[in-house]
């Protein structure tokens, strides 16, 4: 998309859920950072937009929460309910690849789950005490409350910066990556914050007790605020 | 002649006796113990007894000092918000569990113990709370050995086992002397000295999940860490039956290098 010289839109698609294996609710965490990054990305699940989706030069990024690898290659192995979700919006796929199958995409994204459950947690005006954050992330992605496949997390810090979490089990390392918007030091944030995490054996209460252990309280939330606030007052040249 | 060193046992019982048979088997008689005997684990009773009955000479760590004396530390032993929630909720659970008599074991013990020109500490000889880390800046480490008087500082609080040694250093002085306009100037050439970390009986956090202690040889200055494999599974049932967060139980099962560190490891507290 950064190199792409047109427009970029987004798209998310609903998945389906299927036999023990939990879909998540679209949480708005990944339309939320991409708008952050390209800030005239076109949203395409917003109606006043959709038709821009013929445009011809409109690269489109679409998401589709799906499981399991299709039984059959190219357009034939599509969900018929994912093709008629795009040719709504008039969108017509010429290529189908898959993670596992097609050497376009890498191949240790792969992952075939019999059984998921899901866990997400809105953290909207929640601001976090940083190393907490940072030792509340270890612990999920490494097993302390069920084994996490996946999790993703936008997360507000006290100087104002946001941030966006991303983990894959198949993946080395976890993605943490500031989004560009930084909020003023005027108390709670309103930028989206959200946790999503799939996985097995979730013990969401023990996730949520951890999470309430590591947020910052009002007060101490205003110890980490008025320096920055004094900064930005001396930053400010004098007339 | 052998001496064997333990430290930061963590009210880890199973671990205490496995690595004390360990030490027995060898025919090792002299024991000396870093402290933190409690905290954390699920059997602080059972641990203090069993050093008390073992009569193993012990100096005070920083928990078995925090039980004692209260949490009115400054806010430096813990490096973040949730690690102080933690902590606070594991001293609170021990301070109930601890009799009275285990209790004033803890505060008498000294906070450092020396032989000869060993010195034996929790976390450094300034404090139970200060931790003197394998990459700590070599003056300041040599700092705290010589200023100790020692040879070989043994410590332990960190968690992780090392040996460190500290040769060839020198201190170049020059004053200018304003007054007489000529410079003088002094070179000292420091003797070599040795920090030995023993890691931790109760609470390993360097990649795996058996217990460290040190064999130090008093005659050749040879230092050997050992690891002892112990019943895991046996303290984190009891760290869960006992109601402690689980979260201790997991940290223990996966013997995680991983640990929080303070930003400036070598503050020290100045409650």
């Amino acid at each position: 998309m950064r190199s792409h010289q047109g427009k970029c839109g987004y798209l998310r698609l609903d998945g389906y859920p299927s036999n023990g294996l939990e879909q998540v609710s679209d949480s708005g965490i990944d339309k939320t950072f991409l708008k952050d990054q390209f800030p005239e990305l076109i949203d395409l699940s917003d109606s006043h937009h959709a038709s821009r989706s013929q445009q011809g030069d409109l690269l489109t990024l679409i998401e589709l929460p799906q499981f399991q690898s299709p039984q059959q290659a190219g357009l034939m192995g599509m969900d018929p309910r994912v093709k008629n979700q795009l040719e709504a919006l008039q969108l017509h796929p010429d290529r189908h690849l898959h993670f596992g199958r097609d050497p376009e995409l890498p191949n240790k994204d792969i992952l075939e789950f019999k059984k998921l459950e899901s866990f997400s947690l809105s953290l909207n005006a929640s601001v976090w005490d940083p190393p907490s954050l940072n030792t509340l992330w270890f612990e999920l992605v490494n097993g302390a409350y069920g084994d996490v496949y996946r999790a993703k997390a936008l997360m507000n810090l006290p100087d104002g910066r946001s941030m966006f979490f991303n983990w894959i089990v198949s993946q080395e390392s976890s993605q943490f990556i500031p989004l560009e918007e930084i909020s003023a030091p005027n108390g709670r944030p309103a930028s989206l914050s959200e946790l999503v995490v799939q996985g097995k054996h979730l013990d969401g209460l023990r996730i949520q007790s951890t999470i309430d252990l590591c947020l910052l309280n009002d007060a101490v939330l205003e110890m980490h605020q008025m320096p920055l606030r004094d900064r930005q007052k001396e930053a400010i040249p004098s007339t | 002649m052998n001496h064997a060193i333990i430290s930061c046992l963590h009210a880890n019982l199973p671990a205490a006796e496995a690595v004390l048979n360990d030490i027995d088997r060898q025919g090792i008689d002299t024991i000396t113990c870093l402290g933190d005997l409690v905290g954390y684990g699920p059997q602080p009773n059972e641990v203090v007894e069993l050093i008390r009955k073992r009569g193993i000479a012990t100096c005070q760590g920083c928990w078995d000092e925090d039980i004692i004396d209260g949490l009115n530390a400054c806010e430096c032993s813990y490096p973040s918000q949730l690690a102080e929630r933690r902590g606070h909720l594991a001293h609170q659970w021990t301070d109930d569990q601890l009799t009275d008599e285990n209790k004033s074991f803890l505060a008498s013990l000294p906070t450092s113990l020396r032989r000869d020109r060993l010195l034996f500490v929790h976390g450094s000889p300034n404090s139970q709370h200060e931790y003197l880390l394998p990459d700590m800046d070599a003056f300041a480490a040599l700092e705290r050995v010589e200023t100790a008087g020692a040879d070989i500082l043994f410590c332990g609080h960190t968690h992780q086992p090392y040996v460190r040694e500290l040769r060839d250093g020198s201190i170049r002085v020059r004053l200018q002397n304003a007054d007489h306009g000529n410079d003088q100037g002094e070179e000292l050439t420091l003797p070599m000295r040795k920090i030995v970390n023993a890691g931790s009986v109760g609470e390993p956090r360097h990649g795996s999940t058996n217990a460290t202690y040190v064999i130090h040889n008093d005659a050749t200055d040879e230092v050997e860490i050992k690891e002892v494999a112990y019943d895991v599974g046996r303290t984190c049932q009891a760290i869960v039956e006992a109601g402690l967060p689980k979260v201790f139980a997991w940290r223990l099962s996966h013997g995680f290098e991983f640990a929080e560190q303070a930003e400036d490891a070598s503050h020290v507290c100045e409650r």
